[in-house]
């Protein structure tokens, strides 16, 4: 030790980081790349886009500070509103369809005896097929021409042919099914592994009381799977409301913007006009909107159990004392 | 022993992350010239054409290193392209896009390096203009493309709208030298009903409108109509007339043809769904570039012998225009004097340069054979160049490799000088984009559609978000 050198003092932060380290040095090595890539693809894009969303911009490049300027350009824009309420209509069907026919083919699956592992692959196929291919495909399905498949199975059940994607009254929910098609297999297997935790005998003690099938389901299977559910219904909505590449390849946001998305707009702003600045603030008012949804839900949905545990640690302590 | 294991796991992933963000590069000396328009690799006999245009390029010019680099111009990529300096040295695009891409330094200007060559002063003056801004030069023309309509020869001859003569081509004149096919929109809307009654799940014609190539098809409908323009440049000031009467007929009869079910019914076509429809014959007629009248051909198999492309039709029996544009070479924004230079000097051993010695007549015919070995139709088409020299050899080439019938398509070549028009000049692909909202209205709710309303909001929203900028 050196004479003249005073010792370090343990309570500053740069001495517990260095201490911290130390101690842990191969941990931080390891997760070095990790973070490395973290940094560099998720944070500094996010952190980037924030400046960019109150930045004149220059192709990609923020060139000086134009305060809310891309925000009321933004707001002024028709299409921005429709976006808006569009991306509320993909949330709408997509719990009508999307969040509910998962559910049910889970509790149809679980009643399966016999073929299971084919139906579960049946289900699950469509979603290792790739995207852009599913939503091509269901183009071709939801041609408007009578004489193309869907309209013919439609005019084969004497029912009028249908414009589809071309009517803004069902561009929305076909392109919901279309996603459901495709997404609906990884969720059913969620659902059926919850359901696969159900204890039998809970069934055949609710069997004993005289519970017929539906009372079972929402007597004993319903409320096991109740967290599931609620997680799923949260990441279906931040899903949806992310909904990008569908309404671009099936119908470019169109009819007249009819199914154009905040993220498609985004992209549309990015992509199209070359205004950075402005897709920017629509990725920034996207996060806030999906930040807030998640709070007020999380606030909403938070288990009772957990007060009444509180109050039992309360009065716990109470009595010790 | 475990944890030495462990300490050198991490000795390697450390060192990997360095790795992965450390880049390294090392040249051989030579000038790169990255070339986008190289052709797919699937392509064997275009690749092989290219790699030969390199092999005699890099034998006489051994300083520089000629380097595929393939990228096909779009909208959605360009921006991440330039900003990434990932462009390649010379790739080709429309003529909608110079403006916007000088705008941005995204493309370099060739004023010095193509003066310096004697190549401008022979460039075709529209495609000059369209690739330059404030007098200075940022591309060079591949070829130009005029709108026209596109027949299924076959459907209109079943439908008994024009003949045949007694060798089995198709007759497109009367005796008197008249056009048997449609010449106006409402001689369009009378053989598209011919068409329905005659087929099932078939129809007249097929309307883009979407991804801007429904208000890049309508702008020159609505000029048909009698639209003079829809921008008017006065006193300085650019005001939009997107709600001219003209637009408003044409939008209109765009209406009642889809109201009637005489046009295709799908809201949201773009262009690559004109050939898919003509190719699948679900459609009889379509408006498109004469530089894409092959698309059906090699992406359907249509018969290149039932093709004719004849000029647009007039919706006011006197305005006739044909939308003017085409394809221009254009040069990275980060690209040095000496790689333009050496992308120049390519271009002329791709036979698209004015130059008439052997090697760049030599390079023309070469495509020719090219495209015939691969059994593609060689039409006429509009040329980047006017020296004298040059149009003699290379219309001698079209005349020995042309492999269509030039009868079906002479209506059209002998009236594009006359018909031409430009683009609007101001944010033409922003006016496109609020043109198809328009025409996907009318499409999707043509029983309810309102087309001067419809019309009135593209045009404020053009004026006020757009124009006002200027």
């Amino acid at each position: 030790m050196k004479l003249n050198s005073l010792p370090e003092d343990r309570s500053s932060v740069s001495y517990r980081a260095k201490r911290l380290f130390r101690r842990n040095w191969s941990g931080w090595l390891l997760m070095l790349p990790g973070l490395l890539l973290f940094v560099f693809f998720v944070w500094a894009p996010l952190a980037q886009n924030v400046i960019l969303s109150f930045s004149e911009t220059d192709g990609f490049e923020a060139a000086g500070f134009n305060s809310f300027e891309n925000y009321v350009r933004v707001f002024n824009d028709p299409m921005f509103s429709k976006a808006l309420v569009n991306t509320f209509k993909y949330i709408f069907w997509s719990i009508i369809i999307g969040f509910l026919v998962p559910i049910f083919l889970g509790l149809l699956l679980s009643e399966v005896a016999h073929f299971k592992s084919f139906f579960r692959l049946g289900i699950y196929f469509p979603a290792i097929v790739s995207g852009i291919a599913v939503v091509i495909m269901w183009s071709y399905l939801f041609d408007p021409n009578p004489g193309a498949v869907l309209n013919q199975l439609l005019s084969a059940l004497g029912i009028p042919a249908s414009q589809f994607l071309s009517d803004p009254k069902l561009t929305i929910p076909l392109i919901v099914v279309t996603m459901t098609w495709r997404g609906a297999g990884g969720t059913v297997l969620v659902y059926l592994s919850a359901l696969q935790n159900i204890d039998n005998s809970q069934y055949e003690a609710a069997r004993m009381d005289g519970a017929g099938a539906l009372s079972r389901v929402w007597h004993v299977t319903l409320p096991h799977v109740k967290p599931t559910i609620r997680m799923l219904f949260i990441l279906q909505i931040i899903s949806v409301f992310q909904v990008f590449y569908e309404p671009l390849v099936m119908t470019s946001g169109g009819p007249d913007g009819a199914s154009v998305s905040l993220l498609l707009l985004s992209y549309q702003y990015a992509f199209q006009s070359f205004d950075a600045g402005a897709s920017a603030a629509v990725g920034v008012i996207l996060a806030l909107i999906i930040i807030a949804l998640t709070v007020v839900y999380l606030r909403l949905s938070r288990p009772k159990k957990d007060k009444i545990s509180k109050r039992w640690l309360r009065y716990a302590k109470k009595i010790n004392r | 022993m475990k944890k030495g294991l462990f300490t050198a796991a991490a000795a390697v992933m450390g060192a990997a992350a360095l790795f992965s963000f450390a880049g390294c590069g090392k040249g051989n000396g030579k000038i790169t010239v990255s070339i986008g328009m190289w052709p797919d690799s699937t392509l064997t006999q275009d690749v092989a054409m290219f790699e030969e245009w390199e092999r005699q390029f890099e034998a006489d010019y051994p300083e520089y290193d000629i380097v595929a680099d393939k990228y096909d111009y779009s909208a959605d990529t360009i921006a991440a392209k330039a900003t990434a300096k990932q462009l390649p040295t010379v790739f080709q695009t429309y003529f909608t896009e110079p403006q916007k891409l000088i705008e941005r330094k995204w493309i370099v200007d060739i004023t010095d390096e193509i003066t310096e060559l004697g190549w401008l002063d022979k460039m075709d003056a529209n495609m000059r203009a369209a690739v330059s801004k404030d007098g200075r030069c940022y591309g060079v023309p591949r070829d130009g493309y005029g709108m026209g309509m596109f027949l299924n020869l076959a459907m209109l001859y079943d439908v008994g709208v024009i003949e045949k003569n007694a060798d089995g081509s198709y007759k497109l004149h009367d005796e008197a030298g008249n056009p048997l096919y449609p010449t106006t929109f409402a001689e369009v809307r009378e053989v598209s009903e011919l068409i329905v009654e005659s087929y099932e799940s078939t129809y007249g014609l097929v309307v883009l409108s979407a991804n801007m190539n429904g208000g890049w098809q309508f702008s020159n409908m609505a000029w048909n109509f009698g639209c003079d323009a829809l921008q008017v440049e006065e006193g300085g000031k650019v005001t939009a007339n997107l709600n001219d009467a003209g637009a408003v007929r044409a939008l209109e009869w765009i209406r009642d043809m889809a109201n009637d079910g005489l046009i295709y019914p799908d809201a949201s076509l773009s262009y690559s769904d004109w050939y898919a429809k003509i190719g699948s014959k679900n459609v009889a007629m379509a408006f498109c570039g004469s530089d894409a009248l092959m698309m059906p051909v090699t992406n359907f198999n249509f018969n290149k012998d039932d093709i004719a492309f004849v000029p647009m039709p007039t919706g006011d029996g006197e305005s006739r225009y044909s939308l003017y544009g085409g394809t221009p070479y254009v040069f990275a924004g980060n690209a040095t004097k000496e790689q333009v230079k050496g992308a120049l000097l390519f271009l002329k051993y791709m036979g698209r340069s004015p130059e008439t010695d052997a090697l760049s007549i030599n390079a023309v015919e070469l495509g020719h054979k090219t495209a015939q070995a691969k059994g593609m139709p060689i039409l006429p088409s509009i040329r980047p160049w006017v020296n004298e020299d040059y149009l003699t050899k290379v219309n001698a080439l079209d005349e020995k490799y042309i492999n269509v019938n030039t009868y079906y398509y002479k209506d059209f070549f002998d009236t594009i000088e006359d018909y031409k028009r430009s683009e609007e000049p101001y944010y033409c692909q922003d006016m496109y984009k609020l043109l198809d909202n328009a025409l996907q209205s009318v499409i999707s709710k043509p029983g309810t559609a309102n087309c001067q309303a419809l019309l009135d909001t593209a045009n404020s929203q053009f004026q006020n978000n757009y124009l006002n900028k200027l």
